[in-house]
């Protein structure tokens, strides 16, 4: 039975095959739109959760600054400074494996006669901390070496501020100038697909204090946890033993201690909003669609009165006659979905290679079973949801008034 | 002839009822989504524009940073600062009239024994108090202005005056903490629409030096040129100026001198890509609609078969059928852009409404005329696009098979 209606279904599209085709591009059109760009935010979020983990679950890092919104870049903007006194703090936390205070500042780096203003990080480079950098993804060295403990004057530079940043590449031993001090470059980091950490610049801590008078201050601490300790709550203890020390009580702090959790968290949140944004428009083209394939249903059904007038003299129920418009319908969705999907996700994969040729790699499309599976899933109801009010119109028709249609 | 065509049009689309509404539908919301977006990208920048204005758009700005005062690299951090020397340097640029600076930092306050963070801004209150006022659109709403000599006053902004700041209102003469020192209230501020904007705080230049402890520094510098002066050539003269104070040469500067009118354009381009973007995803719902407009063209024309064989054989040219049809395409596409546009303008204004609601009165909606009539023009000829294949079709029917149809 349900094979007849197939059947019957799929001959009354091919009858009409050039209205048929355009119904389907409407919602081809649709399903491509909402599908690429699906496609391309999972994507996005997927690498940016990867790079955040990279970061490692068992890292927490330490701002200067109240609210969810301080990070190493805002530091400056509040009066509450953090110090090296906060930094041993946190190394005596229990469950604290490490702890590396960072100062963060902008100044004018110049290679040979090119000069940019950049964020340049100082960092201590002690053989303790030099064993714990090579476990952080963007401290990782691809060619030369961390600075020392004794050359003050050289730089760890990141993979692509080597490569594109200036007109001619950084190699090992390139100089550069810092803010009019002369340095050499003595490591360059593996790329790691984030410019942020891409392009930075990173010179030793006691250079910093020299170059830019910063003293025992410091913009961001980076701790990571002890294996077998829980991330969080070795932040929840850093946090107190920080207040204690400052003397604030919870809720008053002017310091922010974020674990890799919270930032995946804040950063998805936003991102999702723009992604609810984006496909609301792109849906709108997929009602219309649908709205397309209402109207296609009552033309087909109009034109097959003189039919269903037949079918019901002949003993065809109410909803015998339903299901076959409905049928009609939703294969209609269906294949509009099918090759709006394998549209969406090629044009999908497209934007990802010009992105990365643009260098931002950031962008990448994602292709889920879930994503097919769903966009298929989604047209046919869309179709069937459609040809619902047609079909049921049909369905309704007296048959004697039918039979008599010209 | 033409009244005619139009007439028979009509009554087609007459005739199919339901049919045309679901077409014109289409067009409808796809009309109606762009108009919307329009007119709240439109208003949006009519609405920044005009808080420039009100800044002078001959205003210029200093600040530290290479990059320019939009850049992510240049907010607030910097081994390179501007300092009350950079001041003096910019006051005797040529082609400056008045020129100020400020601090401004988030600091902790205390009131009652709720803890909370703000920032205070630290104004000059010499000569160049009233660039700098206006160009934070300060309107004293109540209480007075800080004054020459001022010390542990402090002005609040709306919100934290009205209650959505902290717990209770803030009313002129209660005392704040701010970084642990005492402050008197003596005035608020009028709303200015952006909640940000509405949580700051105002004290004396040298006041803010004290608490912060930065007696030498500034965060941002504002120039006004000379009556008569292009900003953009005062702009370049201050940079001379203060490159060649740091020694720096041309392309070098750890700062960046904008012109008001500069700035304007940059946060422009930046809106001007935002709306393309998003426009771009909602005219595909128009492509949509165009696309069923063709297939109602195709179906009218095939159930018109009859009549338009009977209308070749009384004489009609092909040319006089392809208008009809063209003609009820486009009506088709100018009711369902007239509903659109309506129903467009009407999102817009429940945007408004709502975001005033919500306290960011800085989103307003703009309905230029040009934005109505563009948009039933573009509904119009979406609709004779979609119908000229069908209407073609149309015309080129063999009479002697169409009579048999």
């Amino acid at each position: 039975m349900i094979l007849d209606f197939f059947s019957l279904a799929f001959t009354n599209l091919k009858r009409s095959r050039k209205r048929s085709w355009l119904t389907m591009l409407g919602i081809v059109i649709g399903i491509a739109s909402v599908v690429a760009l699906i496609s391309l935010s999972a994507g996005m979020q997927n690498v940016i959760n990867d790079q955040l983990s990279k970061i490692g679950s068992d890292r927490i890092s330490i701002t200067s600054g109240a609210g969810s919104y301080s990070s190493p870049v805002t530091g400056e903007m509040f009066s509450a400074k953090l110090y090296q006194h906060d930094v041993d703090i946190v190394k005596q936390v229990r469950g604290v494996e490490y702890a590396i205070g960072v100062t963060i500042k902008t100044s004018t780096v110049k290679y040979r006669d090119e000069t940019k203003a950049m964020m340049v990080f100082g960092l201590p480079f002690d053989a303790k901390t030099v064993e714990n950098l090579k476990t952080i993804s963007f401290f990782e060295i691809l060619k030369g070496n961390y600075p020392s403990a004794s050359d003050k004057y050289s730089i760890m530079a990141g993979y692509q501020l080597s490569q594109d940043l200036f007109d001619k590449p950084i190699a090992v031993g390139s100089k550069m100038e810092i803010s009019g001090v002369e340095f050499s470059t003595v490591g360059i980091n593996k790329k790691v697909g984030n410019p942020i950490y891409d392009r930075k610049i990173v010179i030793p801590l006691d250079a910093a204090k020299e170059l830019f008078g910063v003293g025992d201050e410091r913009s961001s601490i980076f701790a990571k946890t002890r294996s077998g300790f829980n991330t969080t709550e070795v932040a929840e203890d850093i946090s107190d033993r920080l207040r204690r020390d400052r003397g604030l009580k919870k809720g008053e702090e002017d310091f922010t201690v974020q674990t890799a959790q919270n930032m995946i968290r804040s950063f998805t949140a936003i991102l999702g909003v723009v992604q609810v944004f984006l496909i609301g428009i792109a849906a709108i083209s997929l009602l219309v669609g649908g709205i397309g394939i209402m109207n296609t249903m009552y033309t087909s059904v109009l034109e097959q009165t003189k039919n269903i007038g037949i079918m019901k003299a002949v003993g065809a129920r109410d909803a015998d006659i339903m299901m076959i418009f409905l049928f009609e319908a939703g294969m209609l969705g269906i294949a509009g979905g099918a090759i709006g999907t394998a549209i969406g996700l090629i044009i999908g994969l497209m934007v990802q290679y010009a992105a990365a040729n643009a260098g931002f790699e950031v962008l990448k499309a994602s292709m889920t079973p879930d994503l097919i599976l769903g966009a298929i899933l989604f047209s046919f109801i869309v179709g069937a949801v459609s040809g619902m009010m047609p079909a049921i119109r049909a369905a309704k028709m007296s048959p004697v008034k039918a039979l008599r249609y010209e | 002839m033409l009244s005619d065509f139009f007439t028979l049009a009509l009554e087609t689309i007459v005739r199919r009822g339901l049919r045309s509404w679901l077409t014109m539908l289409g067009i409808f919301i796809g009309i109606a989504s762009v108009v919307a977006l329009i007119s709240i990208g439109q208003g949006l920048q009519e609405s920044i524009a005009s808080q420039f204005e009100s800044l002078g758009t001959d205003l210029i700005m200093i600040m530290p940073g290479g990059g320019g005062a939009l850049s992510i690299s240049s907010v607030g951090i910097g081994s390179s600062y501007l300092t009350n020397h950079d001041l003096d340097l910019t006051k005797r640029a040529s082609g400056v009239d008045i020129a100020g600076g400020m601090v401004y930092k988030m600091a902790k306050f205390e009131y009652g024994n709720e803890v909370k963070y703000f920032f205070v801004i630290g104004f000059p209150t010499d000569e160049s108090k009233e660039i700098i006022s206006n160009a934070q659109s300060f309107k004293l709403a109540e209480g007075r202005d800080l004054k020459e000599g001022d010390r542990y006053v402090i002005t609040i902004g709306y919100l934290i005056a009205h209650g959505k700041a902290f717990k209770e209102n803030v009313k002129i003469g209660d005392k704040l903490k701010v970084d642990g020192e005492e402050f008197r209230v003596i005035g608020s501020h009028e709303q200015i629409g952006n909640p940000e904007d509405d949580k700051q705080t105002y004290v004396t230049l040298d006041m803010a030096r004290r608490i912060f402890n930065e007696p030498e520094k500034l965060n941002t510098i504002l120039a006004k040129p000379k009556a008569g002066q292009d900003p953009a050539v005062v702009a370049e003269n201050i940079k001379k100026e203060l490159r060649r104070d740091r020694g720096l040469s041309k392309g070098e500067e750890d700062f960046s001198v904008q012109t008001m009118q500069q700035l304007l354009e940059s946060v422009n381009v930046i809106l001007g890509v935002v709306q393309i973007v998003v426009l771009g995803i909602a005219a595909i719902s128009l492509l949509v609609g165009g696309i069923g407009i063709m297939n109602t063209m195709y179906t009218s024309v095939l159930e018109q078969t009859k009549n338009i064989g009977i209308m070749k054989a009384v004489g009609a040219q092909e040319h006089d059928i392809m208008m009809i049809f063209l003609f009820e395409a486009g009506i088709l596409g100018l009711v369902g852009g007239v509903i659109g546009v309506l129903f467009g303008i009407g999102i817009g204004s429940l945007v408004e409404a709502i975001s005033a609601a919500a306290g960011m009165s800085v989103l307003k909606t703009y309905m230029s005329w040009e934005l109505v009539v563009g948009s039933l023009l573009f509904s119009f000829i979406v609709g004779c696009a979609s119908g000229l294949a069908p209407a073609r079709d149309a015309a080129r029917l063999n009479p002697v098979d169409a009579l048999r149809a």
